[in-house]
């Protein structure tokens, strides 16, 4: 395993997966990779707590499944983003810029500007 | 949307749950299978790509059930699961799980049984309308005293805050001890002339017009009294309760409007009410007029304290705002007739509560209640400590299923689940005895008319009683040994072998302070039970100051049509006396006032020579009016003077007879005879008195060790209307009750006689409820004795089974077998005294306790014996249920031991 992958933070799976599935209809080890993909291996993610992670969004509503075919030929569950999860996703988007801008800013700051 | 789409997926889950699974299945599998191909195309050999797959995909089962929790099912889901499980563990060690159910099931058919009573005496809604909104006012006793503040109201009162008040609907008053006779013939509707067998004493109660309205009931047939009824000349008519109607008369509709005989006058039937129409602690058998004369509304009649007045509360009006109103009215007329009306008070209660107060079962309720409660807790304690040492055995198999991904709290609930069904399989169980226990307490609650007319039965609030304590049952029982389980830690026990020298600590620690709480609430309940049992075997033993063998008793209420007055009521004594001596077994025959020891009225009196005192500051004592031979009759020994005799009559000087205490208490020791006394005798003119004999003491009331002064009038002095006649027999009493039948007949043919029974069962119809009470209580404690000897069998065997191993060792290494026994029952001695101490400074109030909710009347009910030898008789039973599995710890043979695995 690489040493430089960082654990993920509480509560930000959720949103990577509404992400993941933003791009088109994936299945569970779909979403893993997309996400190891996107985030060049730089993520840590615990394989088992994507499963939970996935049955809650849906059982939320913000993603819906559907059975169907895989690259392999093989069955698998396909998630898809709702409509409602669209929009989900874009405020909770919005909220963590936010959040991740106003706590750059106070990290950065130099003891002059306080 | 969201909603419905979360109902959906719920919906789906509960609904479609094994294809969930499947499908959950599916899914983790090709996750792993696609993962396993990754690598495999990464040039990992196939069966390491799947292990690798298998490892980074990490607790499949726990995957599984954060999946279930994230759908929501998983809470019922797992309940299922549990109780499956519950059931499945249960089933394969059916001995642990009988125990168990049974000794729960033993718990909760105590309680239930009990709490039948208290169901049938202080749950039941009183008949009629709003019940709650009805209510009753009662007169306050100055004077301290059993029930002193449930004293009835006289009528001058009633009439008055009638008019007076703004808070009620309107205020009834009945009388309810009336007594009046039935006699052979009457008519029907149609004038035909009906024969209705030998002439009865009824109970009646009567009633003002507005009664029934009050409580919002109406007649099952004919109607209730119609306002005028109430005046003199129009009161001739009647309401049958339902009883008296399907008994006399046949549940014939045609009663209405016919004539019945009453008192030797006829009466019209009106009404039938209905059989649920019974306030608990009433029995009239029919209902008559109240009838309120000028001579009811004189200062005299003020002292007459005989109605009890039921009323409504207008809408709006609070029970606090009508009893700030009552005591206003109450304070005018004690402004105005300081005389009669010093110190007393008015209280207002609600019917319901009114009802139970007034049967006073609330404290013996009580006790009994909580003694069960007692009995139930440390069944409880037994069955947790048999779900502990269980868990102890069972640590590696949840030490196996936590570490396979099971939360805790999965494994409390497990434990918990099963605690519940040995709690409802006992509740079930404890149910079914319980219908059998509540049929065995009716057959036994029947000693009088009072108590027969509460039904007993296995109604929906003794279900409901007996499901609520099986799950607390359940809560007591799976939740030590759930939480003790739950902070198993996983390593120390997969890695612990059962070669450890002792058991885990905490379980045993947990088992002891269990063990040793039961013995102390045992100990507990056999002293509170020995002091009860103590005092009533005292009351039951006691000399009661007269003979109560051999003694036939009667009672006689002269109506006022055949006996106007003082002189008819005299001659039909006189005449009843001459009749009842014919009788050949007769060895002394008597009419009292008042049977000896069942509680009669008080008179109040002034002793010639000593300062006029105000009516509410003046001596008192019981007072008796007897014929000559009642001393002999009821044998009560003459100390001085003379009895009555039959020249003690109307034109004699008055004489009184005094007793012993009487002499003791009043005259301070002076010599009685020829003192002057004068009686405040109502609706008499006071006259002067001597003392002319002093006889024994008699108990006031058979069910106490009271003695009061006690005044003996000559009934041939003073004639009354309602009294008992009594007959010394020669052989059994029972024998002569036709006899006695017969020489009234002979006096008076329409004259019925009530209640003719032996003395013994006047005194078993007063106490009946004790030996019942003492019986169950003593069950009760025997129950708890033998429940915590129990808990400290099989918590000394269990220890000495899991100890063998180091018993082996010790004897290995040269102990001797005195020496392990002492070891052993070292234990249990440490926790018997531990528990016998705690279980003693518990009891230690209990004197007081009881004082205080069952009313003894200041009697001394300390035992100082019953703390030694309860702790005694403790300690030998723990010790036999210690000695046995210790024996067997002495018994072990190290070589076996040492093996022992």
């Amino acid at each position: 395993m690489d040493k430089k992958q960082i654990e993920l933070l509480q509560g930000t799976l959720d949103m990577l997966i509404l992400k993941a599935v933003s791009l088109g209809p994936l299945h569970g080890y779909g979403v893993l990779l997309r996400i190891q993909q996107i985030s060049k291996d730089r993520l840590e993610i615990q394989q088992g707590s994507l499963y939970p992670a996935l049955y809650r969004l849906e059982h939320q509503g913000w993603i819906a499944s559907e059975w169907g075919e895989s690259e392999n030929k093989r069955k698998a569950k396909y998630y898809r983003l709702t409509a409602a999860g669209k929009r989900k996703f874009q405020t909770e988007a919005e909220k963590w810029n936010r959040m991740a801008d106003v706590i750059a800013g106070i990290l950065q700051s130099t003891p002059e500007e306080v | 949307m969201r909603t419905l789409s979360r109902i959906q997926s719920w919906m789906r889950a509960v609904m479609g749950r094994s294809r969930m699974e499947r499908e959950m299945d599916a899914e983790l599998h090709f996750h792993i299978e696609a993962f396993a191909e990754d690598l495999a195309r990464n040039g990992v050999p196939r069966p390491e790509a799947l292990r690798r797959a298998r490892i980074e995909f990490g607790a499949v089962e726990r995957a599984k059930e954060e999946c279930r929790e994230a759908r929501g099912i998983s809470l019922f889901d797992g309940l299922t699961q549990d109780f499956q499980y519950a059931v499945r563990t249960l089933r394969k060690n059916p001995g642990f799980t009988a125990t168990a159910v049974l000794t729960l099931a033993l718990g909760i058919a105590l309680n239930a049984t009990m709490f039948s009573m208290v169901s049938a005496f202080l749950l039941r809604r009183p008949p009629g309308q709003e019940p709650s909104r009805a209510v009753v006012i009662s007169g306050i006793n100055p004077t301290q005293g059993f029930q002193s503040d449930l004293s009835g109201v006289s009528a001058p009162n009633y009439l008055a805050w009638r008019q007076a008040n703004h808070v009620f609907v309107e205020i009834a008053a009945a009388d309810e001890y009336r007594t009046v006779s039935l006699t052979a013939q009457g008519t029907d509707r149609s004038g035909q002339r009906t024969s209705i067998g030998r002439p009865e004493a009824l109970r009646a109660s009567a009633v003002s017009s507005n009664y029934f309205r009050v409580f919002g009931v109406s007649p099952q047939i004919g109607r209730t009294f119609a306002d005028g009824e109430g005046l003199a000349g129009h009161d001739h008519v009647v309401i049958l309760s339902h009883e008296l109607w399907e008994r006399r008369f046949g549940s014939e509709a045609s009663v209405i409007g016919g004539t019945i005989r009453l008192n030797r006058e006829n009466y019209t039937v009106i009404g039938v009410m209905p059989a649920n129409f019974r306030l608990m602690g009433f029995v009239p058998q029919l209902w008559m007029p109240l009838v309120l004369r000028a001579a009811d509304q004189t200062e005299a009649a003020r002292k007459e304290r005989s109605l009890n007045l039921y009323a409504r509360l207008k809408p709006g009006v609070t029970l606090e705002q009508a009893r700030a109103e009552m005591v206003t009215l109450a304070q005018r007329a004690e402004e105005s007739f300081p005389e009669t009306e010093k110190g007393w008070g008015v209280g207002v209660r609600t019917l319901p509560e009114y009802l139970v107060q007034n049967f006073s079962v609330r404290g013996g309720l009580a006790v009994m209640m909580t003694a069960v409660g007692f009995v139930l807790l440390i069944a409880c304690a037994n069955v947790a400590a048999l779900l502990l040492a269980r868990a102890a055995g069972r640590r590696k198999e949840l030490a196996i299923r936590i570490s396979l991904g099971a939360g805790r709290l999965r494994v409390v609930r497990q434990l918990l689940t099963e605690g519940l069904v040995v709690a409802f399989l006992g509740g079930g169980g404890g149910l079914l005895a319980s219908y059998w226990g509540i049929n065995l307490v009716r057959a036994n609650m029947n000693f009088n008319e009072y108590v027969s007319a509460v039904p007993i039965s296995l109604d929906w609030n003794v279900v409901f009683f007996a499901l609520a304590i099986s799950v607390a049952s359940a809560a007591l029982c799976g939740l030590v040994p759930a939480l003790s389980a739950s902070r198993t830690d996983v390593n120390t026990n997969l890695k612990e072998e059962s070669r450890a020298l002792s058991a885990g600590r905490s379980h045993s620690r947990l088992r002891t302070v269990m063990v040793t709480g039961e013995i102390a609430l045992a100990l507990f309940l056999l002293v509170g039970t020995g002091l009860l049992i103590r005092r009533l075997s005292v009351l039951h033993n006691q000399n009661l100051g007269f003979v109560p063998d051999h003694l036939l008793t009667a009672g006689v209420t002269l109506d006022s049509a055949q006996y106007k007055d003082a002189s008819q009521q005299a001659a039909f004594v006189r005449n009843a006396m001459i009749q009842l001596r014919q009788i050949p077994d007769a060895e002394a025959v008597a009419a009292t006032s008042d049977l000896p020891a069942t509680g009669p009225g008080k008179v109040t009196f002034l002793i010639k020579g000593q300062p006029e005192l105000p009516a509410n500051q003046r001596l008192s004592a019981l007072d008796f009016v007897i014929t000559p031979e009642f001393f002999r009759a009821a044998g009560i020994p003459l100390l001085r003077g003379r009895e009555f005799t039959e020249r003690d009559n109307g034109t004699g000087t008055r004489a009184v007879l005094v007793n012993q205490e009487f002499v003791h208490r009043y005259l301070q020791g002076q010599e009685p005879i020829g003192k002057q006394i004068r009686l405040d005798v109502s609706g008499a003119t006071p006259e002067w008195s001597e003392i002319v004999g002093v006889v024994g003491n008699t108990k006031s009331f058979s069910g106490s060790t009271r003695e009061e002064g006690q005044v003996f009038e000559a009934m041939l002095q003073r004639p009354i209307s309602s009294f008992a006649l009594m007959i010394r027999a020669a052989s059994d009493p029972e024998g002569l009750v036709g006899a006695m039948r017969n020489a009234v007949r002979q006096v008076d043919a329409e004259l019925p006689l009530v209640q003719v029974m032996s003395m013994h069962a006047v005194i078993k119809r007063q106490d009946g409820g004790d030996a019942i009470f003492e019986a169950l209580l003593a069950s009760f404690a025997l129950l708890a004795l033998i429940l915590a000897a129990i808990g400290i069998y099989g918590l000394v065997a269990y220890s000495v089974g899991q100890r063998t191993h180091e018993i082996g060792i010790r004897m290995a290494l040269g102990a001797e077998k005195p020496h392990v026994l002492r070891m052993v029952l070292r234990d249990g001695l440490k926790m018997t005294a531990i528990g016998a101490a705690m279980g003693l400074v518990m009891a230690l109030p209990l004197p007081r306790v009881f004082e205080a909710v069952l009313y003894f009347g200041g009697e001394n009910i300390q035992e100082p014996a019953l703390y030694f030898i309860v702790p005694i008789a403790m300690t030998v039973v723990t010790m036999l249920a210690t000695y046995i599995p210790a024996r067997r710890a002495m018994k072990v043979d190290p070589v076996v031991a040492l093996r022992y695995e």
